[in-house]
């Protein structure tokens, strides 16, 4: 799965960053299973076109429907240089399989690291780890 | 009654429900009113030897004056919105009055109001009381009376939710205060244009409008009228087109709150709007209003997934949740998959929402005089199969 491009960006009032991607397969339940290992996944399949959302705290939120192939994603703005890249990195290492979630895990790790010193400590730190290790 | 299906001629039809926001479409008048503006040189009094155009500003201070029953043209303010008009008011008031004094707010107020009054509390210029609205959604005006202190010198209320929909008794209000000469800042953001009002009946102070609501006028247009200019300090100074020799701003009205260049043709749009609520008649788009606003709380109410949190609201603003859907994720839904716009979150109200909803925030459908029954109907049946398929 990969992204053939970026359909729409704006930036919300908040001063978070939308994105609309294009991608080249439609979005399933896989998918879905593989996004949960890193964050929380809430999913309304009973819907004509079934919804799905993802987030992942401090780093990005994904909104789409099942079978399609365009998705919105949510960079917060403290923190949009450190995951501008986020999803790309999800979509390229749900293509390698077990192997690809330990190395995004170790990824996800270190972003969140370097969020956590921005931040001034490791507080902000615990909650992500303790849900995900 | 002829309702133009302008929506409809975008590229796939939509359900627009999003007027408390800002109205949509605007009138065919208003579009060419526009035009008409940026066909030629602009003509105002003090700006432009040009003669043949209509002053804008002038003509539509007349009807803003005919409109609110307000005599003195020349108080009624052009500004760039709501926000401008409440911060203008309020941190001009507080300039005007010795420090501290105390404020009496509401729990329904905008972020328009709260702010500018927080932002002077951190400064030390004054105190507030947020007064809480009923279970109803409406401030009972004995609470605003119970909150005045001797202290008390300004009153800024809400004259109708923006959540809620429900419209508030400033006359009561207002009367009360006039007898105790505390200064009656009213926000009509979401009232201007849909609920009557002769301010020559009503004791306040000062009446704050929006234009690109219910006056169908652009956004970045708005305004206040106010009783007494000499009890809020100029905050802005510049050019004015008068008096131009001396270095104070001019204190005459309605230039001693207007520094700078106008906004020509968003002026132009709120004078068309003026005329067309004139020519439809405020009776009629109320009537219209209330009938698809009664059609969405008697429907949606009876949801075992919904809840709504005005059941009886007096402006076409219904807010509600969806149980198991976080409001957010019920704006994608509809946005997405069934192109009805809405808006969801706080609406810039923060207070309310905690009594509400805990602070979560809600989705807010709000029609217009452009909203057909039809595509309410539309509207109400695809927001019923989301909450359908919702059970928490």
């Amino acid at each position: 799965m990969r992204i053939l491009r970026s359909v729409q960006s704006k930036v919300c009032v908040d001063g978070s960053l939308m994105k609309e991607f294009l991608i080249d397969e439609s979005l399933t339940p896989e998918f879905l299973d593989f996004l949960e290992g890193f964050g929380t996944v809430r999913s309304f399949s009973h819907l004509r076109r079934p919804y799905f959302s993802f987030e992942k705290e401090r780093f990005i939120s994904i909104k789409g429907f099942m079978g399609d192939t365009s998705v919105e994603v949510r960079y917060r703005k403290e923190f949009a240089d450190l995951t501008a890249d986020f999803f790309h990195l999800l979509l390229f290492y749900y293509r390698e399989g077990p192997t690809g979630i330990a190395t995004l895990k170790g990824i996800e790790t270190s972003i969140g690291q370097k969020m956590d010193v921005r931040q001034g400590g490791a507080a902000g730190a615990g909650h992500d780890r303790q849900e995900f290790v | 009654m002829p309702l133009p299906d302008l929506h409809q001629q975008a590229e796939t039809p939509f359900i627009y429900l999003n007027n408390a926001a800002t109205s949509w479409p605007k009138p065919h008048e208003v579009i060419a009113e526009v035009t008409r503006c940026l066909s030629q040189p602009f003509a105002e009094a003090g700006r432009s030897a040009f003669f043949s155009a209509p002053d804008y500003p002038a003509e539509t201070r007349e009807l803003l004056a005919e409109f609110f029953c307000a005599e003195h043209p020349d108080r009624w303010v052009f500004t760039a919105n709501a926000t401008d008009s409440l911060n203008t008011l309020i941190h001009g008031f507080a300039r005007r009055n010795d420090a501290p004094f105390h404020v009496v707010t509401t729990d329904l107020e905008h972020n328009s109001v709260l702010r500018p009054l927080h932002a002077l509390e951190r400064d030390g210029c004054l105190s507030y009381t947020v007064v809480p609205s009923g279970p109803d959604g409406r401030v009972d005006p004995c609470s605003i009376k119970k909150a005045v202190r001797p202290e008390t010198r300004l009153v800024v209320m809400t004259h109708g939710s923006n959540v809620l929909g429900t419209v508030q008794d400033i006359r009561t209000v207002g009367e009360y205060l006039a007898v105790n000469d505390i200064f009656f800042v009213v926000d009509g953001s979401q009232t201007a244009g849909l609920v009557p009002l002769d301010l020559s009946q009503v004791s306040l102070d000062a009446f704050v409008f929006t234009g690109h609501k219910a006056l169908y006028g652009m956004p970045g247009t708005g305004g206040f009228w106010i009783r007494d200019p000499t009890r809020v300090a100029i905050t802005r100074e510049g050019g004015t087109g008068t008096d131009s020799r001396t270095l104070s701003h001019p204190a005459g009205m309605p230039e001693r709150f207007e520094a700078g260049t106008p906004n020509y043709p968003g002026i132009a749009s709120l004078y068309a709007g003026l005329r067309f609520i004139n020519r439809t008649g405020i009776d009629a788009i109320g009537a219209h209003d209330r009938r698809l606003t009664h059609l969405f709380t008697s429907e949606l109410a009876g949801h075992r997934n919904i809840r709504l949190y005005s059941p009886d609201p007096d402006l076409p603003v219904i807010s509600f949740n969806i149980a198991g859907i976080p409001p957010d994720d019920a704006g994608y839904i509809l946005s997405r998959a069934f192109r009805i716009i809405t808006r969801t979150g706080l609406h810039c109200a923060p207070l309310v929402h905690e009594r509400i909803d805990k602070g979560t925030g809600c989705i807010r459908v709000s029609p217009g005089y452009f909203t057909t029954m039809d595509e309410c109907r539309k509207a109400i049946a695809e927001i019923c199969e989301v909450a359908d398929s919702a059970d928490p």
